[in-house]
């Protein structure tokens, strides 16, 4: 390393240190604080704060709740956000065919991502009352129990992540689609390529790195997924809607049991950081290829 | 210094003074409670006339979000940061033994007699003491009671059911007289949350049993526990609730029976003053009963509810807070929430037949009676933990996931590894 570089290296530090220190005392100090919480007993209202390793674990390994809460996490993660990219796609390739309305598609599609998670849920909660709300009325008058039925409660949160994220996705993938050259489809066209084949081998190879982009922060924002099922089931009915996140604040914020929450917040932290770590390996194997 | 302004204070207390000593230093003490909902809000009127009588303290009102759950958490992580910043709170009389364990609440006792408590319902103000000290002092006040279809059942020829299982039979005869599918028999809150644990313990009551014994033992009659829950199952399984029941909080579950779509319903005295608005369908035709028993327990008894007033133990004007305390939980204090327009009941026994109160709420009399014998939530300072521990179990027994004998079970070997810690 010649001189020159090495103090071009110095200069980039000092001019990114001040970002990595804010980084590491507003995430890395409290991360590390929280991973120590998670070592202990500590219910500050009894005043008891006492090491105890790694027991919250151990008992969270035989927890049934907990269980339940990480499969709830990764069944909804998975469907909700399998669902959110197919049809973004879709909705994002329609836009771009259509001439007609499409700023008030736009602008419709960017009400449903703007409202507060908390308004949706409350827009849900009465478009799935039973005998009241929009949905059964539209599914021919039944009276389905979209809430307070276990087999449906889940299913209806994703329907209802999946109007409120999607449009996330399809901006997204209209985004990208509006920098592709029109010579690319000109050139397929030459080609002899139809509709199909411009789609799987033009469009859609040229999408790839935003929808991995899309897909990780859908997934992220999934598996922390809580206002949705806090506001309209409140985890239930039989915890069939409890997240780990709603799990979490159960037994930080509302038992005060800041150690065995903070046990359930590490795993959740581990979860996410796997997840991204996996993605972000995929993301770059993406650009060594491109 | 202290503590000769406690035997100040103590003094002061005894000759039966209410107001602070006159020619303190000017303070300004902050009030922080739940947004009060309602046409009326009474809060900001109350403090100017405090304000009036106590020269030299201004008092600054601060609004918290209306869910309960943020209030807890605002309370929670401020309290526990030994914040100075807000004087007198307003909270939910389930978090007043946990907060006093906590030690961020002042102990009262030296300035409130047992005798101030006296002019409160016994439920209410059983909720303020915790460990022989006083913590706060009540507010307003909830109690669970049974609303009915005073035309249907006066059309039928019955008396309001006084148990469930008559309840249930009455609910038949009716839907089937009245061969309207839009007509449910009983509403109720079932969904996972607190509500749940509410009507769950109204049905343990009215069982015999209950979640806590005075030993301290949790759910000490798991079979009763579990014949209480398996009859709740059972309203859902004939159809005398409707399925959705299981989803269903105080608002979902007052609408339909206030459209006239249910005959029985179980809720809050707030939603009598809905029922009784113009211009809603079942005005006039609404009566008030106690909650019903069960045949082979005993008779039924609401649970209650409501907001308490306590000071903060951090503060840096605790006689001036404690005075606002004492105003707000007085008899003027309380008679401002019985204003026409505000949806809020008070704790003092003798406003339920106060003519002015009366008259702005005519069905309060018909409450009075039912708050006397109404009955706390397990006063203790795990209380939250009971009731998020139990209500995955309870709604699991409803919606069928579990047997009620299965729930019952899991949860009381749940809450012994939870209290374990603690104990």
């Amino acid at each position: 390393m010649t001189a020159r570089e090495r103090a071009d290296r110095l200069a980039g530090l000092a001019f990114v240190s001040p970002a990595l220190l804010a980084l590491a005392a507003l995430t890395v100090y409290p991360g590390l604080w929280v991973l120590w919480l998670s070592l202990q007993q500590r219910v500050p209202i009894f005043g008891i704060a006492r090491f105890v390793g790694l027991e919250h674990y151990a008992f969270l390994a035989g927890d049934a709740r907990f269980w339940n809460a990480g499969r709830v996490t990764l069944v909804f993660t998975a469907v909700s956000v399998g669902l959110e990219l197919a049809l973004g796609l879709a909705v994002a390739l329609a836009l771009q065919r259509q001439r007609a309305g499409r700023r008030l598609a736009l602008s419709l599609l960017l009400l449903a991502w703007a409202l507060p998670s908390v308004v949706t849920a409350k827009l849900f909660e009465w478009l799935y009352h039973p005998s009241a709300g929009l949905v059964n009325v539209i599914l021919g008058g039944h009276a389905f129990n979209w809430l307070g039925d276990p087999r449906l409660a889940l299913p209806g949160l994703i329907a209802a992540d999946v109007w409120r994220t999607m449009p996330f996705v399809a901006l997204l993938c209209y985004a990208r689609l509006l920098t592709i050259a029109p010579e690319v489809y000109e050139a397929a066209r030459v080609d002899g390529a139809g509709r199909g084949a411009t789609l799987a081998y033009v469009t859609l190879p040229l999408l790839r790195p935003i929808l991995l982009i899309a897909l990780l922060f859908r997934t992220l924002d999934a598996l922390r997924a809580f206002d949705l099922m806090f506001v309209l089931t409140g985890g239930g009915p039989a915890s069939t809607t409890e997240t780990l996140t709603v799990y979490a604040y159960r037994s930080l914020f509302q038992t005060l049991q800041l150690g065995f929450g903070a046990a359930v917040g590490c795993v959740i932290f581990a979860l996410v950081m796997l997840v991204a770590w996996a993605y972000l390996r995929a993301l770059r194997g993406e650009a060594a290829t491109a | 210094m202290r503590g000769a302004a406690l035997v100040l204070a103590a003094l002061v207390a005894l000759a039966g003074c209410t107001e602070p000593p006159r020619g303190a230093a000017p303070a300004t003490i902050v009030f922080k409670h739940a947004k009060i909902l309602g046409p009326l809000d009474p809060i900001p009127g109350l403090l100017r006339e405090f304000e009036r009588r106590n020269p030299g303290v201004t008092v600054r009102s601060e609004p918290l979000t209306w869910t309960s759950d943020e209030q807890h958490q605002f309370y929670v992580i401020n309290l526990d940061g030994a914040t100075p910043a807000f004087d007198v709170l307003l909270l939910d009389l389930i978090w007043v033994p946990e907060f006093a364990q906590a030690g961020w609440l002042l102990d009262l006792s030296p300035w409130v007699t047992r005798g101030e408590l006296a002019p409160h319902f016994p439920a209410a103000a059983a909720a303020s003491v915790w460990n022989g000290r006083v913590w706060g002092l009540p507010w307003n006040m909830n109690v669970g009671v049974l609303y009915y279809r005073a035309d249907l059942l006066a059309k039928y020829h019955l008396a309001p059911p006084r148990t469930w299982e008559e309840l249930v039979e009455q609910a038949q005869r009716i839907r089937a007289g009245e061969r309207d599918p839009k007509l449910d028999g009983v509403l109720w809150q079932g969904k996972q949350y607190e509500g749940l644990v509410v009507n769950v313990l109204e049905h343990f009551w009215a069982s015999g049993t209950a979640l806590l014994d005075e030993h301290d033992r949790v759910l000490p009659e798991p079979e009763r526990a579990a014949a209480a829950l398996g009859f709740m199952r059972g309203l859902l399984e004939s159809g005398v609730s409707p399925a959705w029941v299981t989803a269903g909080d105080e608002e979902l579950t007052r609408r339909p029976f206030g459209d006239g779509r249910a005959v029985f319903l179980r809720s809050w005295p707030y939603a009598m003053d809905l029922f009784e608005a113009a211009g809603s369908p079942v005005r006039g035709r609404v009566g008030i009963a106690p909650l019903p028993g069960h045949v082979a327990g005993a008779a039924g008894v609401g649970a209650t509810g409501g907001f308490h007033l306590a000071v903060n133990r951090r503060t840096r004007h605790a006689e001036a807070a404690v005075a606002l305390v004492r105003f707000l939980a007085g008899a003027e204090g309380q008679r401002a929430i019985t204003a026409a327009g505000v949806a809020l009941y008070p704790t003092r026994v003798d406003l339920y037949r106060d003519p002015a109160a009366v008259a702005a709420h005519p069905h309060m009399p018909r409450f009075h009676a039912l708050a006397l014998v109404a009955r706390p939530r397990p006063v203790t300072p795990y209380y939250l933990m009971l009731s998020t521990t139990v209500q995955p179990e309870f709604s699991a027994a409803l919606v069928g996931v579990k047997t009620p004998a299965q729930a019952v079970s899991y949860a009381r070997r749940r809450l012994e590894y939870m209290l374990s810690g603690l104990r």
